[in-house]
């Protein structure tokens, strides 16, 4: 039982730790409170994986959980400053992608700067839809609010994005 | 359809949830409505933009690292 528990747990991890990673960064602006979102929100998940009951996709019961662990964080943290240049380094860091163009790293820096610029639960929303490809309904699920909510986030989101990607539209 | 009614349905339109008869209109709609237009294209290319580069790689070190904690 232990091991396929464990197993379970390893297979979320491969799949889902760049997006819990994602999640907790984008939250937090700091990469490495976004590490420690990433080993709390699994060690929790393998902790209490038992009580997973199937409601809901497990990857929606995984980011509730990373979700939670992030705010927690936030919630300790008053301030939680971030740092432009270390936002822009970020753009590709850990992937093997160091020969991307120039053109390419200004964009990623443009759409860090951007996403920054949403409150947090508006990023959570538009990250968890958008870049993690959850469905509104699991959305609602990890944010724990209805779906109209969800929609109206995202609406706000959007609108907010377009307004600072302007010149790269 | 009316722009208004078009900036409501934006969300589902966005994310293909939409039934024929609401694309229908809706594309009835841009074809006339220049300012329409340019919202939807711009929301359709943040959404592009973000599927194709938001997502953050965590390090390879701190993968290792966490991994093997989750290991038996």
């Amino acid at each position: 039982m232990t091991n396929n528990v464990t197993t379970t747990v390893l297979d979320l991890f491969d799949l889902h730790a760049d997006g819990v990673y994602t999640l907790g960064y984008r939250l937090l602006g700091d990469r490495h409170l976004a590490e420690d979102i990433v080993q709390d929100t699994f060690l929790s998940a393998l902790r209490s994986i038992l009580s997973y009951r199937g409601e809901g996709p497990i990857e929606a019961w995984l980011y509730r959980i990373a979700y939670r662990t992030a705010i927690a964080q936030q919630r300790k943290r008053r301030d939680f400053p971030t740092d432009p240049v270390d936002m822009i380094d970020l753009a590709g860091a850990g992937s093997a992608d160091v020969e991307r163009s120039v053109l390419t790293l200004e964009l990623a820096a443009a759409l860090d700067r951007a996403i920054q610029e949403l409150t947090p639960p508006l990023k959570a929303a538009f990250i968890l839809r958008q870049i993690e490809g959850l469905s509104t309904r699991d959305v609602a699920h990890v944010l724990d609010v209805s779906e109209s909510s969800v929609k109206m986030r995202l609406a706000r989101a959007r609108a907010t994005l377009r307004a600072e990607l302007k010149g790269y539209l | 359809m009316t722009c208004d009614e078009l900036d409501a349905l934006l969300p589902e339109l966005l994310d293909g949830h939409i039934t024929d008869e609401q694309r229908d209109a809706a594309l009835d709609h841009l074809a006339t409505c220049n300012n329409c237009r340019l919202i939807v294209d711009d929301l359709t290319t943040v959404n592009r933009l973000y599927e194709e580069h938001g997502r953050l790689h965590i390090t390879p070190e701190a993968r290792e690292r966490i991994r093997r904690l989750l290991e038996p």
